[in-house]
């Protein structure tokens, strides 16, 4: 019927034995599987196979994004609707990913690679499907991220791949950043009931600006930032803050290959019957307290720095 | 060809019903107490939203001598869907009613409404009237307005608990006629569903916009409201009990059964309401697996902290 949500992304690790070690140690990611030269990596409180699958490679940056349909005819379809588009698509054998079954490759004009597939095997929560103990026995202060929540994509010809999202795939656009000559050039999407699944913004092509990661509690959000520094993990230059788009209370810092990582929370719900509300617009002077809510102004190259 | 979202997107309204003549403590109470915003009133009734909520309600209230509740509003992508429900319900046997725009609510549009065999009456909307944001639409603030601060001010409706006669029966029709996802489930000795929670919203407390609790009748157990985190619902505790509001339960709590952060007191008639976070975000998907209790286990998941808690007591009817 449609696309469900952000499942994964598929990242570019410069030396993966560190960035597994990142991904566990410092995020809290379970690994859940692995070949030569691939980790796979679940979140928490997530039941399918991965959120995360990271790839050797002599580069930092983006290799795919996976997306879920909620039937198996969707990918037909979604391959019709692609190739109507003039964009370039590709069959993905089931196992190609591990852990999960056949999709269809489609690249954006932004240059982004989306997978979208139906089937995902299950590792369940990580407490368990039966009669869990949700607590887990190593909380030590600070709680598990939960899932994935979304990921801001970097490239040209954004507004092309938010058209070809929203108007054949079903994207709902919840906030936009207006530029100065009034063309949107921030796009914030989702296909559920939060504020975004993925975001873009301009960069060059197919790179990624962060991927996010759920926590339950702002104060959680707190104590991970004591966490980070207390690892001399590079974070924000503020350290915490909250976005007025969406407002959403967060923190940023990088994987040791340089992808930059965020905390998040926020209960923002989001409409999701596409145009039925109009989206949020943050323009001219309320940008910067749009990006920094508390600092009202943007980090150095914080737009700038993308892998 | 394009894919489309399609069927229930979102709860839009409980509809209850309170023994208050002129509804003056259900007034002060959802304004002042828990913080909504009225949005509007006809005879013998007044609509709130959250101040999250573009919509013009998501709570309306009416004076009937019988408390209890009325209807649970849910939001279709349009017109389409309303026909495609109509005859599947049909096919399943149930009779269906439908509804011209402002016929039955102000604010609401064309409508059809039905009664889930061993459940409420439900009543699918294509539209609602769009107040729009309370902090606008250009840079807003994504802050309480000034009006609800020292209220609890929850950000949106998150879930209707009902009590059922036969909750297996009820659960596998909205699963299987109106597409809902089972989220968690609690069954007896024997396997069969005896309390579930549903969703169609893939939203951070999420996990569920119907809880369904094994009771004698089909009543309301308590309307849910969205709070940021757990440290929220614990300080809306103090400004509601300072203000003589009726606690239930033994106070806060964490719910394995749904995984939630909880707060439940009742309003000035009796009305269990109650102030929830964390939860879960899952996607509304077919292949989506529930977490499964055993009825042994079920003190455990009702409440994390209180060993005293009787699951018997805590299923009971607020009204």
């Amino acid at each position: 019927m449609a696309v469900t949500r952000l499942n994964y992304m598929s990242m570019y690790a410069l030396d993966l034995a560190a960035s597994e070690k990142h991904y566990t140690d410092v995020v809290g990611l379970r690994v859940t599987a692995r070949r030569p030269g691939q980790v796979y990596l679940q979140a928490h409180e997530a039941q399918d196979h991965h959120c995360l699958i990271l790839n050797a490679a002599d580069r930092a940056g983006i290799e795919h994004t996976g997306f879920k349909v909620s039937e198996r005819s969707d990918l037909a379809e979604a391959e019709t609707a692609a190739k109507d588009w003039g964009l370039v698509t590709r069959r993905v054998a089931s196992g190609e990913v591990l852990g999960q079954g056949d999709g269809l490759m489609i690249t954006l004009p932004s240059g982004h690679v989306f997978n979208l597939f139906y089937h995902a095997d299950k590792v369940g929560y990580s407490y368990g499907m039966q009669d869990p103990d949700i607590i887990l026995d190593h909380v030590d202060g600070v709680s598990p991220v939960t899932h994935l929540d979304h990921a801001l994509l970097a490239g040209n010809d954004c507004d092309k791949s938010v058209k070809f999202l929203m108007e054949a795939l079903d994207f709902n656009l919840t906030e936009t950043i207006v530029a100065p000559d009034g063309n949107p050039s921030a796009f914030f999407l989702t296909t559920s009931s939060t504020v975004h699944n993925l975001a873009f913004a301009p960069g060059p092509p197919n790179s990624v600006h962060h991927i996010a990661f759920y926590v339950n509690d702002r104060a959680d959000v707190i104590r991970r930032v004591d966490m980070l520094k207390h690892k001399k993990v590079t974070t924000l230059d503020y350290g915490i803050s909250r976005h007025g788009i969406g407002g959403v209370t967060t923190t940023y810092f990088f994987d040791p290959s340089g992808n930059r990582n965020e905390f998040q929370c926020g209960v923002y719900e989001a409409q999701t019957i596409r145009g039925s509300v109009p989206p949020i617009v943050w323009a001219g002077e309320h940008i910067p307290r749009g990006a920094f809510y508390y600092e009202n102004a943007i980090s150095a190259n914080f737009f700038e720095v993308v892998t | 060809m394009a894919l489309l979202h399609r069927g229930i997107h979102r709860l839009g309204y409980a509809w209850i019903a309170v023994k208050d003549s002129r509804l003056l403590k259900t007034r002060e109470f959802y304004t002042h107490e828990l913080g909504l915003l009225e949005t509007g009133s006809e005879p013998n009734r007044v609509s709130f939203r959250c101040w999250h909520e573009p919509y013009k309600f998501s709570l309306v209230v009416e004076h009937r001598e019988t408390p209890g509740l009325v209807e649970i509003g849910f939001h279709v992508r349009d017109d389409a869907d309303l026909d495609a429900f109509q005859q599947k319900l049909i096919l399943a046997g149930v009779t269906v009613e439908a509804a011209e725009a402002n016929s039955v609510l102000q604010g609401l549009g064309k409508s059809i409404a039905f009664t889930v065999p061993a459940g409420p009456r439900v009543r699918l909307f294509s539209t609602m009237h769009l107040l729009g944001y309370v902090t606008g639409y250009e840079g807003p603030d994504w802050v309480a307005p000034k009006s609800l601060r020292n209220t609890a001010a929850p950000l949106n409706i998150n879930h209707v608990a009902f009590t059922s006669p036969d909750p297996a029966r009820a659960s596998a029709f909205f699963s299987e006629v109106l597409g809902f996802v089972m989220s968690e489930k609690v069954v007896d000795d024997t396997g069969k569903t005896i309390s579930s929670l549903l969703f169609r919203m893939a939203k951070n407390v999420g996990g569920q916009e119907l809880a369904i609790y094994p009771g004698k009748d089909v009543k309301l157990h308590h309307v849910a409201f969205t709070k940021e985190d757990a440290s929220d619902v614990m300080a809306d505790g103090y400004y509601l009990r300072s203000d003589g509001v009726t606690m239930d339960l033994l106070g806060p709590l964490r719910q394995p059964y749904g995984n939630t952060f909880s707060l439940h007191f009742h309003d000035r008639t009796g009305i269990r309401l109650e102030l929830c976070a964390g939860g879960r975000m899952i996607e509304v998907h077919p292949e989506v697996q529930p977490v499964v209790w055993s009825k042994a286990n079920l003190r455990e998941a009702l409440s994390y902290y209180d060993d005293m808690l009787m699951p018997e007591e805590f299923f009971l009817p607020c009204v």
